[in-house]
């Protein structure tokens, strides 16, 4: 078991000292005595769960003073439902709320769902939310869409994403360039598989069929296990994935990486052209992740929660959890965040349009 | 003599305490998971994900695996006692457990839902054992027009779930097939009948059909009976609670058909427990010497769909741990959960990581003796709930069934979609219409308009591909034997008729 004992020993200190709880310290002594401890300390966590923190983290204007609601547009298992998972992780373990912060599934639409219900929750200061590039693209893209960026308040933006351009390791193209070569003699013959059209896999797609004049079919399957699963079957050429997902799979050689879709070389991958290096010429994609909060947040609450996610991004947890998954740290301030949330949407539609997509707004 | 060594391995990590334990956890978690409805196994492993960050990560995937194969467990129980499915894979169940309930036999339905469980339960793990890398390449070569071929045979079904009339049963399918196309197509990023309302973007979600269909119209149906229907008979003693050996015989074959269908679809990763239950039992149907007693409470058509819910958990793990390939919801989030814990997915995995492996597929047979044990004697006291006087009953599904819509979604449009749904059920019924086919039709259209479509597009539209691969053309071949047999039975009785006169 991993042991994190000084977390251990904090969680029992506040059940001692919290009133009227003195069953549950009697409690906790019995199982004690019954169980051995590395078996039961997760459990205890959970009877400990109500006595979580005890020290505030900013002092000013606004304290939190019930759980947040950290809303999430994916349901368990998302994209951002495990960054949002993670983040609330990191700020139980480093104590940076006095409260604890709560995970609220609103899938639905790609983000407009969540985006509809961030806009109901008007004036809310304990409601945040997580965006994700959809919350961008989604609104431009659907009829039924209400609310866009625009109406909700953006507090900071927290990770970019690379990404990377895999094929089978045992596939003839060793560069890019072989790739799109070989796409321009067989137009039409060559497959890729990726998510929605909205995606980033069919934007670069897009992009770099624009600027080649190649042209190469995109086969969308709704799950990354069916993706990953038409490429190493053979079924199509050409996927573009999360480095986090290609993981192993270069290590035992089942995969291999032609490029990086990213500005500039990320350190994971210090050997691998970025697409600008293969000598492909187009505007980069990035994937962006970042916290919003519902309309008209009073400016206290606002410097609130902008102080306490610049104080979380300082964190070694955050660091190590960016270094493990593959993200590349994004931060952007309130003022910053606000002012690219404003110029954004003009340049993904620009993006959506070159890649064939109707754009409703 | 690797896999024994591998296998003693993996018992001498899952026979600790504290793993036997955690596999108990999660085993018991997952039961009552399943018996409630909406509320799932990735929903349910998503939360306790923080609480495994303390744990090591064999006890944790020991934990988190006994809630996805303990679910299952447990999904049976609301469709054979209430008939609202507490997981869209016991959507089948429904058919003749909740009749088998009816007949008085409901403590033997669930026990017959246990023991399959069990059995199927625990096929799956076997071959998880000593044949998961081979599959695992196997299943690879399964592609769109393999998936469009396996939805084709599992829409051929309609002809078995049929009820007195094939023409009423195709309408149904056709209704479920226009409601899997709602929400916004995957290709074109088009919303479809979507009426303006956002909340449909998704599609409606299969839950809410199946429960509305199912268990609201079949209430509303029997309050209208005003006459005070008899109270369910609930036999006395645990010996009438329990199957007997006639319906335990019956199931023989069921228990086989069940383990071998769920755990080869399992292993595909478009495929899904739901469609594994659903051609279960249409072949239990097929080769049965009385077809038409099905739908009326016959012990092997639970026996059929709960032992392909469940070996189908042994086969999605399959790609998973060899491949790391997701194929459902609750692997996607389990493998999401081996990232968190610092393990790379791959093939690789299994041979860095041995001892989770091996504790993993021991625990999994741990599990499966657990969840029965745990299951046979909960019986009586579930059978129980049937007593209860069908003004309180009748409440209580209400109440359940809206509570576990409103969880899965936390959405009131979704309520409103259910009372809408339920007023189709019930219109359905009093019209004689079947309802298993819209189920089917909602479950298979969505998948099979995606794989018809990518096939084309990796053809450039040539439809030759649908036949051309020999995996996909001996699947239809098989669909049209399925077709094609009730004719010739048909033909068959007419020309005795004829001989006859």
């Amino acid at each position: 078991m991993k042991a994190d004992s000084g977390m251990y020993a904090g969680r029992i200190t506040t059940l001692r000292v919290t009133p009227n709880l003195p069953p549950r310290g009697c409690f906790v002594k019995w199982l004690k005595s019954r169980f051995p401890l590395d078996v039961m300390r997760p459990a205890l966590l959970l009877l400990a769960v109500a006595g979580l923190g005890n020290q505030p983290a900013i002092a000013q204007g606004f304290t939190p003073s019930r759980p947040i609601e950290f809303v999430v547009h994916t349901g368990p298992g998302g994209g951002n439902d495990l960054l949002a998972r993670a983040i609330a992780k990191i700020v139980e373990q480093e104590k940076l709320l006095p409260v604890r912060m709560q995970v609220a599934n609103k899938p639905g639409g790609g983000g407009i769902t969540a985006m509809a219900y961030m806009n109901e929750k008007k004036g809310e200061t304990h409601t945040v939310a997580l965006f994700a590039n959809t919350w961008f693209n989604g609104p431009l893209m659907s009829k039924e869409a209400r609310v866009t960026m625009n109406e909700l308040t953006p507090i900071v933006r927290l990770v970019t994403e690379p990404g990377v351009v895999a094929v089978k390791a045992d596939s003839p193209y060793k560069s890019l360039k072989d790739f799109i070569e070989d796409a321009k003699k067989r137009p039409g013959a060559l497959k890729q598989s990726g998510g929605s059209i909205g995606s980033r896999d069919n934007i670069v797609r897009s992009l770099l069929m624009k600027n080649t004049g190649a042209n190469w079919a995109f086969i969308s399957f709704p799950g990354g296990g069916e993706r990953l699963a038409a490429l190493l079957g053979g079924h199509v050429q050409v996927m573009f994935m999360d480095p986090q997902e290609a993981g192993d799979r270069l290590r035992d050689g089942t995969l291999r990486l032609l490029a990086q879709v990213t500005d500039k070389r990320i350190a994971a991958y210090p050997d691998l052209p970025t697409i600008k290096e293969s000598g492909y010429d187009i505007p980069n994609y990035v994937t962006l992740r970042g916290v919003v909060g519902p309309p008209e947040m009073p400016a206290d609450v606002l410097r609130y929660w902008e102080s306490f996610f610049a104080k979380l991004v300082k964190t070694e947890s955050w660091k190590k959890y960016l270094k493990e998954n593959f993200f590349e740290d994004g931060f952007m301030t309130t003022a910053e965040v606000q002012k690219f949330s404003k110029a954004y949407p003009a340049e993904v539609r620009e993006m959506l349009k070159a890649a064939g997509i109707t754009v409703y707004r | 003599m690797e896999i024994f060594s591998g296998l003693l391995q993996g018992f001498s990590v899952a026979l600790t305490p504290a793993n036997i334990l955690w596999c108990f956890v999660g085993c018991f978690l997952g039961t009552i998971v399943g018996i409630l409805p909406g509320l799932g196994p990735p929903a349910t492993i998503a939360m306790l994900l923080p609480l495994t960050f303390l744990m090591n990560p064999t006890s944790a995937v020991i934990m988190l695996a006994g809630i996805y194969y303990g679910a299952k467990y447990g999904g049976s129980t609301t469709s054979i006692l209430l008939n609202v499915p507490g997981e869209s894979a016991s959507v089948v169940t429904c058919l003749d457990g909740y009749q088998m309930a009816r007949n008085g036999r409901g403590g033997a339905a669930l026990g017959i839902a246990a023991i399959s469980s069990f059995v199927a339960g625990t096929f799956g793990v076997v071959m998880l054992m000593l044949v998961a890398p081979p599959l695992a390449k196997f299943a690879l070569r399964f592609s769109s027009p393999e998936y469009f071929a396996l939805m084709c045979m599992g829409l051929a079904m309609v002809v078995l779930l049929a009820g007195k009339s094939i023409v009423k049963a195709f309408l149904a399918m056709l209704v479920g097939l226009w409601m899997a196309s709602m929400g916004t197509d995957l290709f074109s990023a088009q919303s479809r009948f979507t009426f303006g309302q956002f909340e449909l973007l998704d599609g409606i979600a299969f839950v809410i059909v199946a429960i509305g269909v199912f268990a609201l119209g079949e209430v509303m149906g029997n309050m209208e009976t005003r006459e005070g229907v008899p109270m369910l008979p609930v036999p006395k003693g645990l010996r009438n609670l329990l199957p007997n050996m006639q319906e335990l015989k019956a199931c023989r074959f069921a228990f086989v058909n069940g383990s071998v269908v769920g755990f080869f679809i399992g292993i595909l990763p478009g495929a899904g427990s739901t469609i594994a239950s659903f051609i279960s039992y249409g072949i239990e149907k097929a080769v049965s010497k009385h077809p038409e007693r099905f739908g009326t409470g016959v012990p092997e058509g639970v026996a059929a769909p709960e032992g392909a819910n469940n070996a189908e958990t042994g086969g999605a793990l399959v790609p998973m741990l060899t491949l790391g390939i997701p194929g459902s919801g609750t692997t996607a989030i389990l493998l999401a959960a081996f990232v968190l814990w610092g393990l790379k997915p791959g093939p690789l995995m299994i041979q860095e990581n041995p001892e989770l492996f091996w504790g993993l597929v021991a625990s999994m047979y741990i599990g499966n003796v657990i969840l029965l044990i745990m299951n046979i004697p909960m019986i009586p006291l579930f059978a129980q709930i049937l007593k209860l006087p069908l003004y309180i009953l009748y409440p209580i599904i209400f109440g359940i069934s809206i509570v576990g819509v409103y969880s899965v979604s936390t959405s009131l449009f979704d309520v409103w979609l259910l009372t809408i749904l339920g007023l189709l059920g019930y219109a359905m019924r009093k019209l004689d219409y079947p309802q298993a086919p819209l189920i089917l039709g909602m479950v298979l259209g969505d998948a099979m308009e995606r794989a018809l479509r990518q096939s084309l597009m990796m053809s450039q539209g040539d439809m030759s591909i649908l036949v051309s691969r020999p995996l996909s053309a001996g699947i239809l071949v098989v669909t049209a034997v399925i077709l094609i047999v009730p004719l010739f039975k048909r033909m068959n009785a007419l020309r005795e008729k004829a001989i006859e006169s």
